[in-house]
């Protein structure tokens, strides 16, 4: 039998956080839920009815959806790796006291994940415009300009670019936040006992950031399978749906097209299991790493 | 097995000087301690040897080479590092194992020297455990297994106990005397705790402020102190310091009811200086003695000590063997031999 001050104590609780979870009801859980319940809903604008299976069925029949599940996975297998990648040695150049000018540069590579979304895409539009700066510097160089926004190949490389411009310094904070968690010492033992530098890279500092790096890249495969901002704001999508994304997909369900709300939340849910599915195989891998 | 020398060793960050000047040699299978208080230079003065830190100016030669630029791998020296400073994510045989991997070293004969070591250290049944699966003196014996492995001509130690509990200290501290009596190799050994630089040395160096103070054997530095500063900092209690001046080839004590202890050290009358006295040099039947009224008494037991002053006066440690009759408050003929009293200058260098 809970005595009083215990109960008090629980209905102090439950007051203080009432307020979040009320609000997280509203407007998380109900519309989770409910896009659950629509995405086996079938028909046009308001007029809907409950049709089984048939929007996944109309899934594998659907080109427009393969074509940008297909740009999604291209975009998260190039991009995410790339960008760890880069990240990793980022945070590990930064991290060397003896580096002139270290705060600039980590500022510096910092910045562009703090920058309006909307006004960076704006600039990497003009910049690789056909006439832009980019190309008019290739040229100066004596090389081709490059159809950044016209050629569906070049598209892709051109969000890549951006995406990677944008969050490569907000990985890289989390690795160096990592890196200054690591005792000195371990690494003068190192170079004391002869463990040369790309061994120590290797054998010492991956697998101790190894739970930053599982993070930053469940966060990542999560942001790039979202990818809706930077293919909206400077290539719309295009040329010819090179770079049409899955949030893309769902938005023109929604919002462009004669709205199909059934099925654009059917879209939205093939999101959530890839999410899921993606995360377990990384935790998988990571757990794997650990017994081996 | 290799000595060292140094001469003439210094370091400076930007305009600081940390490192004046030290010359210091190592005789080849000697165990040196370098002591002194926080910030005195001492683990600089290591990590200069293992070649962590640059050496500003002067020579170290380890063996007959001069090694001020050769890289810490090549010194043929091995370190044991304040935290550990183990591989987290590698169970111990690999901790010990890892840097051999980097020698070319055929993966039996990895094994053999791992084996080898465990088998001295007693780590037999830690060998597949990780780090934090061990306690701070597991992990102390796994960070010098890894040493070993090695087979360095040099052993450096960075205050490797002072992250273990009392007992553990004391414990270890056997274990690491057990082990130079058994590996016969240099060691350089850096800690604060003057009772570690006692008990293990074969020869003290006294550091304090970048400056070798006195380097000696334990017994030298207790019994023969070049100043002050060595005086206050070797011995457990501290010595007793009071305020003396020279008349007629004695030392008159105004603040103990002029009293003169006679001495052999010769000064012009006068003269100003400090005594030294130990708190176990007060013993019966000495021929001098302090007025003292006894303050605070601590029973340990075996000895026990008395904290006592005269008036208003410093307080003075007394070790009175095993006197248990002494309470506070009793009034206290502190006899001591005259012979015992060190003598230091104005300056605080010791008057012979």
């Amino acid at each position: 039998m809970a005595s009083r001050v215990v109960v008090r104590e629980h209905i102090n609780g439950w007051l203080f956080i009432a307020p979040a979870l009320i609000l997280l009801g509203i407007f998380m859980i109900y519309p989770i839920i409910w896009s659950l319940w629509m995405s086996f809903q079938t028909g046009r604008g308001m007029n809907f009815s409950f049709g089984g299976l048939a929007n996944i069925q109309r899934l594998f029949a659907d080109t427009v959806f393969l074509r940008a599940l297909g740009n999604t996975m291209i975009f998260l297998v190039v991009q995410v790796p790339i960008m760890i990648i880069l990240a990793l040695l980022f945070a590990v150049a930064l991290n060397d006291t003896k580096l002139w000018g270290r705060s600039f540069f980590r500022t510096a590579i910092f910045l562009p994940c703090v920058t309006s979304l909307v006004a960076y895409a704006v600039l990497f539009k003009s910049m690789f415009s056909a006439e832009g700066v980019v190309n008019a510097t290739l040229v100066g160089l004596g090389l081709d300009p490059v159809p950044w926004l016209t050629d569906p190949f070049w598209a892709k490389v051109l969000i890549i670019m951006a995406i990677t411009w944008r969050w490569t310094g907000y990985n890289m904070i989390f690795y160096l936040a990592a890196l200054q968690n690591v005792d000195r010492s371990i690494y003068e033992a190192a170079r004391i006992d002869g463990v040369p530098p790309w061994a120590r890279f290797l054998y010492i500092t991956l697998p101790m950031l190894k739970p930053v790096i599982l993070f930053t890249t469940v966060i990542s495969t999560i942001g790039t399978l979202q990818l809706f901002d930077e293919p909206y704001n400077i290539t719309q999508g295009g040329p010819s749906q090179a770079t049409l994304t899955l949030s893309y997909y769902i938005y023109d369900l929604t919002f462009r097209f004669m709205p199909s709300f059934g099925y654009s939340a059917t879209v939205s849910w093939v999101i959530v299991v890839l999410v899921g599915i993606l995360t377990f195989v990384q935790f998988l891998v990571a757990r794997e790493g650990r017994r081996a | 097995m290799s000595g060292l020398k140094l001469r003439g060793v210094r370091k400076s960050f930007g305009s600081v000087e940390v490192i004046k000047g030290v010359d210091l040699d190592i005789a080849s299978k000697e165990f040196v301690v370098f002591v002194g208080p926080s910030g005195c230079g001492k683990s600089t003065l290591l990590r200069m040897i293992a070649g962590l830190e640059a050496i500003t100016g002067g020579e170290l030669h380890i063996g007959d080479e001069l090694m001020n630029d050769v890289d810490p791998s090549k010194r043929g020296i091995a370190m044991v590092f304040q935290t550990y400073a183990l591989y987290p994510h590698m169970t111990v045989r690999e901790n010990m194992g890892f840097a051999l991997r980097f020698a070319k070293v055929p993966k039996d004969e990895i094994k053999r020297q791992v084996d080898e070591a465990a088998r001295i250290l007693e780590l037999g049944p830690l060998m597949d455990r990780r780090p934090k699966e061990l306690s701070g003196g597991q992990r102390q014996r796994v960070a010098i297994g890894r040493a070993i492995v090695r087979h360095p001509e040099v052993f450096l130690f960075d205050e490797p106990l002072s992250n273990l509990d009392a007992e553990l200290r004391v414990h270890m501290r056997i274990e690491i005397a057990r082990l130079h009596k058994e590996l016969k190799t240099t060691i350089i050994y850096v800690t604060h705790d003057q009772v570690e630089a006692m008990t293990l040395a074969d020869k003290i160096v006294v550091l304090r402020d970048g400056v070798v103070e006195q380097v000696g054997t334990p017994l030298q530095l207790y019994d023969n102190p070049d100043n002050l500063f060595v005086a206050g900092f070797i011995g457990s209690p501290k010595m007793n310091f009071l305020k003396g001046i020279m008349e007629n080839g004695a030392v008159r004590l105004p603040d103990y009811e002029n009293r003169i202890v006679p001495t052999g050290v010769r000064a012009a009358d006068g003269t100003p200086v400090t005594v030294g006295i130990r708190p176990e040099h007060f013993k019966e039947g000495g021929s001098a003695a302090l007025p003292l009224t006894v303050d605070i008494v601590e029973h340990l037991g075996g000895e026990t000590y008395a904290y006592a002053r005269h008036g208003n006066g410093d307080l003075l440690t007394l070790a009175t063997g095993n006197d248990r009759a002494v309470g506070s408050g009793d009034s206290y003929e502190a006899k001591f031999d005259p012979a015992s009293m060190l003598i230091f200058d104005a300056g605080g260098l010791r008057i012979r």
